[in-house]
């Protein structure tokens, strides 16, 4: 079963104890445990829709999951509707980066701006980005443009707060010390503002991408863009009730791998910061 | 004097700030309301039809047909998270072998999107309001949960000893330590639920039924009744402001102690 193989490389991962012989006989013994765990869920799961307590017709069984998903990833369609929701999404995320953080850093920066658009900025990001669903669908119909907006508009706030409070809190001794060398500008911005926003960023991202998930799934399923979501009710419309739980699980699979790949990346490039992070944030 | 020219001055910075604030906002709603007077546009109504469909549409007809019962969803699905996360953590976050054997359990069921399971939440629930308060406990329970294991988890040792040498047992152990200590990440597990709670109550209500704020706005929509699709849109907006100073206010109660030595630790 390579879904359950998939799943439980985390826990090796997240461990992070240094590794000596007894480390690595405590991580082996994690290890083992997390396995037994999830087979006990994967079993409840099977047990629970063969008696018939869940009904069959709603909820696919973990074997009838694994062979529906054989046939299917060798299929196009299959991998072009994983590719639309991941390409929506990457842009997306990408797109409101590039205008959330140097936005957040100015207005971070200045104390005019800040107080200027404290309120405004307050109220929009409240905003469920859900809200936005029928104006995207009346003006860009079914398409990916659609799923596009609303994964920008729910994630550009939280990369947007996070960065204008990370300015907030750079050290005010370290920005004395930049003052007393008289960095210039390029300078403060790229080895003291930067550095010190980071960590709040990377946690606006990690923030922003599980929440950007959750829309581009949703945009696609009730607003037909192309993508996972979109697969997911064509399925049950055909009543291929397996296939559709292929697609739940692998947008869950996705969720996770980049939460993963978000963690690592945040905790080799901020492993300067570590300590203070567990504190702060 | 000086006392009293102190308060003045912190009085003016006050009206300022708020002044600042608040030009803004003020000024970009004039600026719709007078860019958009004139508009024939389809999808961009005047302001002011919007405003008037606002007051004709949601107040409040559709109050109790629609916003309520959209609402009750959300709390209700928010109670039972808050409930079942929080006990289920502070227990998993007691037996650090067990939460590490189920953590990757939980980091996958919290990374299914809760939406995605609305089409078998309805075939398997059918099309009542229970389908759509489990999907919100769905998609609110994991944050809370797992802020709550991480929290109970990051209790200092030393507080744990304390405790102990004041044979401080049981129920009240549970109150006054373990969750206490704990409720500033429970807290922040809950903000997060809150916003994933609004969103998938206005995903769940955009197909298989026939009332919610969702459910509105879509069929607004669909008969291109674009101003009372803004109307929707706006009034969305408004509750989810609302949710949030009110979580802000619950918050502020809360975590009294923890702003307070923070601001110890600070000075």
């Amino acid at each position: 079963m390579t879904a359950t193989e998939i799943i439980n490389r985390p826990s090796a991962a997240v461990g992070g104890a240094p590794i000596g012989s007894s480390a690595l006989g405590l991580q082996l013994r994690r290890i083992a445990y997390a396995v037994a765990a999830i087979i006990v869920a994967l079993a409840a799961w099977q047990i629970g829709v063969d008696s018939g307590v869940v009904n069959r017709a709603a909820v696919a069984s973990p074997t009838d999951i694994a062979r529906a998903a054989g046939p299917l990833i060798t299929k196009n369609g299959f991998w072009s509707a994983v590719g639309a929701t991941v390409r929506s999404w990457s842009e997306g995320l990408a797109i409101s980066l590039l205008i959330a953080i140097p936005l957040g850093l100015l207005i971070g920066a200045s104390d005019l701006f800040y107080k200027l658009t404290r309120f405004s900025i307050d109220f929009l990001r409240t905003i469920p980005a859900v809200a936005l669903v029928p104006l995207a669908l009346l003006l860009y119909g079914a398409t990916d443009r659609m799923a596009l907006v609303l994964i920008v508009f729910g994630s550009v706030w939280p990369m947007l707060l996070q960065s204008m409070y990370g300015v907030h809190q750079v050290d005010p001794i370290a920005r004395d010390v930049a003052r007393a060398y008289r960095f210039r500008r390029r300078e403060r911005i790229f080895r003291l503002v930067l550095p010190s926003a980071s960590p709040f960023i990377a946690t606006g991202v990690r923030i922003a991408a599980t929440m950007s998930l959750l829309l581009a799934v949703g945009a696609e399923l009730f607003g037909g863009a192309p993508g996972i979501g979109n697969e997911i009710t064509v399925q049950q419309q055909t009543g291929n009730i397996p296939v559709m739980f292929v697609y739940v699980v692998v947008s869950a699979l996705l969720g996770l791998v980049v939460n993963l790949v978000l963690i690592n990346v945040e905790r080799r490039a901020l492993k300067w910061h570590s300590a203070e992070r567990s504190t702060s944030v | 004097m000086a006392f009293r020219r102190a308060i003045d001055f912190r009085l003016k910075t006050r009206l300022l700030t708020i002044f600042l604030e608040l030009i803004l906002p003020v000024g970009a709603v004039a600026a719709w309301w007078a860019l958009s007077a004139g508009s024939t546009s389809v999808y961009f109504p005047p302001l002011s039809q919007i405003v008037t469909a606002l007051r004709e549409t949601w107040l409040f007809e559709h109050w109790s047909t629609d916003v309520f019962p959209s609402l009750e969803n959300l709390a209700l699905g928010f109670l039972v998270s808050c409930l079942v996360g929080i006990g289920l953590g502070v227990l998993l976050g007691l037996l650090p072998i067990v939460a590490d054997a189920v953590a990757p359990v939980l980091e996958f069921l919290r990374a299914v999107p809760g939406v995605a399971l609305l089409p078998a939440a309805i075939l398997l629930l059918g099309i009542g309001a229970e389908t759509r308060i489990s999907l919100i406990v769905f998609g609110t329970m994991w944050p809370i949960l797992l802020n709550t294991i991480d929290g109970v988890r990051a209790i200092d040792p030393m507080v744990r000893d304390v405790a102990e040498s004041y044979q401080i047992r049981g129920l009240g152990w549970l109150r006054r330590i373990v969750l206490p200590a704990a409720s500033p990440q429970i807290v922040a597990g809950m903000r997060t639920a809150l916003s994933v709670g609004i969103t998938v109550m206005v995903f769940s209500e955009l197909s298989g039924t026939t009332n919610g704020i969702g459910f509105q706005i879509l069929s607004a929509q669909r008969s291109f009744a674009v101003p009372q699709m803004w109307a929707g849109m706006i009034l969305l907006g408004i509750i989810g402001y609302l949710l949030n100073i009110a979580f802000r206010g619950f918050e502020h109660v809360v975590l009294r102690w923890h702003r307070g030595m923070r601001q110890l630790a600070r000075s």
